[in-house]
């Protein structure tokens, strides 16, 4: 079958894979040459036969395994079905207004697909279209939850064979989808074909209890457990901001006593824990722009008050709910004024925007994003640049969660133009922006191939962004050409792309933070801050 | 008679089952924050896609609102569908030439009830008439013209493009054929009853005769006037409603852009609605 004419009916279709992942969008010069991509790895034979690969031959969900009996089967649908008729209840509060209404008025103009970065990437491939998942969801829902016969179903479109490979093919397909919202900017009803996605999610989470390990298991319920996704205890936090002073001693020189659990500070700056471990840099340029600008601050040491993330906001309300609950307590203990969110654009939603409805009165202490703070500061001239420091080609990545999700789209351009002279904008930007790729949980997801699909196809769109925007340098290795994204997670796919393409090493195309090439311009620091100026 | 009063009650229903419709949305729970920006009501930042949330301690601080700037851009989108000309030109020109068309045919619409009134008063409407009745019958012959041609053209341009595109097809419910094809049916059913008088003279006396409810029809007329009936009871009650659904989608949730701060509508809502507790439970083990 030409894989453009799959239908949204045709989700169950016995087959070994549904789609197979070529003919994907070219990429710019020099990614454009014969043997400068890597193929896509075959799918292992024990995958297959475990796991549902037999969507597009991926697998995002390594806790959904193929059922051994019958009986299992059909429990598995049943589970989905009852799920599907209580994201339409009371059950799902806090989005059916939005959902009911994506749901009822969709026109199916399909103005959407062309926003969509991972169908661009795809070569247009039907199964990532964004009015696919959507229409198989309307679908089952319209078979299994409609009133009248056989006919009338089939005439609102209920047509659809639903069997385990349905329900299976349509929980991986919901992380096909980065949650990014592009989609929903351009429909001209206002619709959300992103809600579906994460609809899906939450009835596999919620209902049938499958959801990725690295969101899950190693992630919402370690970070209730231990305090931290990434299963760092409090002593070990502790350890890890000693090792940083030393760390910034070592770097520039610089003496830095940072405060843990000051009691009554102005801020408490909260991090994504992922940062000390894998970009320890990061949180120590905080330290010292807070530091030099004479900042009232303090890191918190309490259970989950070090650890910004909330991957419930990706499949499970109700475990966003318990994070960001938690988070707050923390805030609450240590009496501060704020909590302010540092590099990270999940934390930024899920504190900021999220979590603004689930408590109100006292129990509340106000949140915002690091960068209208940061922006003040150097505004106002209490940090000092020379932006001569900042000598190579900068572009900016637009975190979707902080600039479309929430409207921060200014302080960080201001704050470019005052340290470097080298900025230069991607195309699109700012609200408009493309997804990193590794939006909703895509950057942490690395079982069995998922990682590949996340670096290949994901991620297509962003890396040609990339390209385009250094390609006055790109095939200059000795010029380094830095890709400023202040979120954790965006990082984690920048550091993902520039390896599986080798940027890198070839190109000398560099990444990070944006506090970062902050300190690195500082008049009052001697030595780069950035260690790919190392000679 | 009956038909003059079918013709009132289908009006009727039309504004109830809208009505309905909005309070049924409007009554719905509150939902978590989803707004996407550019906002339109954050007074010169919606520009560039800015909020109140590049503002330090923005919580301390009044709030830069334009609701003037929010009631332009829903005009734009109103009156000129904005979203889809900027994403898909090559479907806006036949879905906008509908939708044009539609409130040039409302427009005729009122223009005949007018014009039939006038009429009704003795005021005889014509060409040679004074200023108003003159002006009502050229304005009347006018968007009937251009309505029935634009609305027609649009409405069965959509219909075989949903036909003929591979994608649309693919995704193209019967019900959703039903739909364009009722709109069509009462278009060209009009074209065929009010084509023989392009003046429009007769409409107007049809017009006068339902108002007096006494219209005596002939097949024609009955034909078009039940297709009208029911596509007017169904639109509020099909997807074509969405002229309902898309404030709330708006207005209501994309640019919504309520914090919940101290003394807000936005925390005198959650505090009522924190005290009923869902009657519906989810299954999953870590849910119990």
């Amino acid at each position: 079958m030409n894989q453009k004419d799959l239908r949204p009916q045709e989700l169950g279709k016995p087959c070994e894979q549904l789609i197979q992942l070529n003919d994907l969008m070219p990429l710019s010069f020099p990614y454009d040459q014969p043997g400068m991509e890597p193929d896509f790895p075959d799918v292992k034979p024990e995958w297959r036969e475990k796991y549902c690969t037999s969507l597009d031959g991926c697998a995002g969900i390594d806790t959904l395994q193929r059922p051994k009996t019958e009986a299992e089967e059909i429990e598995f649908v049943q589970k989905f079905l009852n799920g599907l008729e209580k994201i339409f209840s009371d059950a799902n509060n806090g989005v059916l207004q939005p959902l009911k209404l994506s749901f009822e008025y969709c026109a199916k103009c399909n103005t959407c697909s062309d926003a969509c970065h991972i169908y661009k990437a795809s070569g247009d491939n039907e199964l990532y279209r964004p009015i696919f998942r959507a229409d198989v969801l309307r679908k089952i829902y319209n078979k299994y939850f409609t009133s009248g016969g056989k006919l009338y179903k089939k005439f609102i479109g209920g047509d659809i064979d639903v069997n385990w490979e349905t329900i299976a093919r349509l929980g991986e397909l919901a992380y096909r989808c980065n949650l990014c919202r592009r989609c929903a900017q351009t429909c001209p009803l206002g619709l959300d074909n992103s809600l579906f996605a994460k609809e899906i999610r939450k009835i596999f989470s919620q209902e049938m209890g499958i959801a990725p390990t690295p969101l899950h298991d190693k992630g919402t319920i370690l970070q209730l457990k231990t305090g931290s996704s990434t299963g760092v205890g409090k002593a070990a936090f502790v350890d890890m901001v000693e090792f940083m002073e030393e760390d910034i001693e070592d770097r520039i020189g610089r003496k830095i006593k940072i405060p843990i659990d000051k009691k009554g500070a102005d801020i408490l700056l909260v991090h994504n824990t992922g940062e000390f471990v894998a970009w320890p840099e990061n949180p120590a340029a905080f330290a010292i722009l807070f530091e030099e600008a004479g900042v009232d601050w303090t890191l918190s040491s309490d259970m989950i008050g070090y650890d910004s993330v909330n991957y419930g906001i990706w499949y499970d309300d109700a475990q966003a709910k318990k994070v960001a609950l938690q988070q707050m307590q923390a805030a609450k203990e240590l009496g501060v004024r704020r909590i302010v969110i540092g590099e990270c654009g999940h934390a930024h939603k899920a504190a900021g925007v999220v979590a603004d409805r689930f408590l109100y009165g006292e129990d509340k202490v106000p949140v915002e994003s690091w960068l209208p703070i940061m922006w003040d500061l150097v505004k106002n001239k209490r940090l000092r640049f020379d932006p001569n420091k900042n000598n190579f080609p900068i572009t900016l990545h637009d975190p979707c969660n902080m600039v479309r999700q929430m409207g921060i789209v200014q302080p960080q351009r201001d704050i470019l133009k005052n340290i470097t002279h080298q900025f230069r904008e991607m195309t699109p930007h700012g609200v408009d922006n493309y997804c990193c790729g590794g939006g909703s949980g895509f950057a942490i997801m690395n079982s069995f191939n998922f990682d590949k699909f996340r670096d290949k196809l994901s991620a297509r769109v962003k890396f040609e962004q990339i390209l385009r925007a250094f390609s006055d340098t790109i095939d200059d290795s000795s010029i380094p050409k830095y890709i400023c994204a202040p979120c954790s997670n965006c990082k984690g796919t920048m550091r993902g792309i520039l390896k599986y393409y080798d940027a890198t090493e070839k190109f000398n195309v560099q990444y990070g933070g944006l506090v970062e090439l902050m300190v690195n311009a500082l008049v009052s620091v001697d030595k780069p801050y950035l260690e790919f100026l190392d000679e | 008679m009956i038909l003059g009063l079918s013709a009132y009650v289908a009006l009727l229903l039309f504004i109830g089952l809208s009505a309905r419709k909005a309070i049924y949305y409007g009554r719905m729970p509150l939902h978590g924050r989803m707004e996407l920006y550019p906002v339109p009501q954050e007074k010169e930042r919606h520009t560039y896609g800015g909020s109140y949330m590049e503002e330090p301690e923005w919580w301390s601080k009044p709030r830069q609102i334009s609701k003037a700037s929010e009631i332009k851009d829903m005009l734009k989108e109103m009156l000129f569908i904005k979203k889809l000309f900027q994403n898909q030109r090559s479907l806006w020109w036949i879905s906008y030439l509908f939708h044009l068309g539609i409130y040039i045919m409302i427009a005729w619409t009122i223009l005949l009830v007018a014009g039939a009134i006038t009429d009704l008063a003795g005021i005889s409407v014509n060409s040679h008439a004074s200023v108003w009745p003159a002006l009502l019958y050229y304005l009347t012959i006018f968007t009937g013209l251009v309505g029935f041609i634009i609305t027609t053209f649009g409405a069965a341009s959509l219909l075989l493009r949903r036909i003929f595109d591979p994608i649309l097809k693919k995704y193209t419910t019967p019900q959703e054929y039903f739909n364009l094809i009722l709109l069509v049916a009462v278009l060209v059913s009009g074209i065929i009853v009010w084509s023989p008088d392009l003046t429009f003279g007769t409409a107007r006396q049809i017009t006068a005769d339902a108002i007096t409810l006494s219209i005596v029809p002939n097949t024609a007329l009955l034909i078009h006037l039940l297709l009208w009936e029911v596509m007017m009871v169904y639109i509020p009650i099909s997807k074509m409603g969405h002229y309902v659904g898309k404030y709330f989608t708006f207005h209501k949730i994309l640019w919504e852009n309520e914090p919940n701060v101290a003394g807000s509508n936005i925390e005198n809502r959650l505090k009522a609605e924190t005290r009923t507790r869902p009657t519906t439970k989810w299954s999953a083990p870590h849910m119990q």
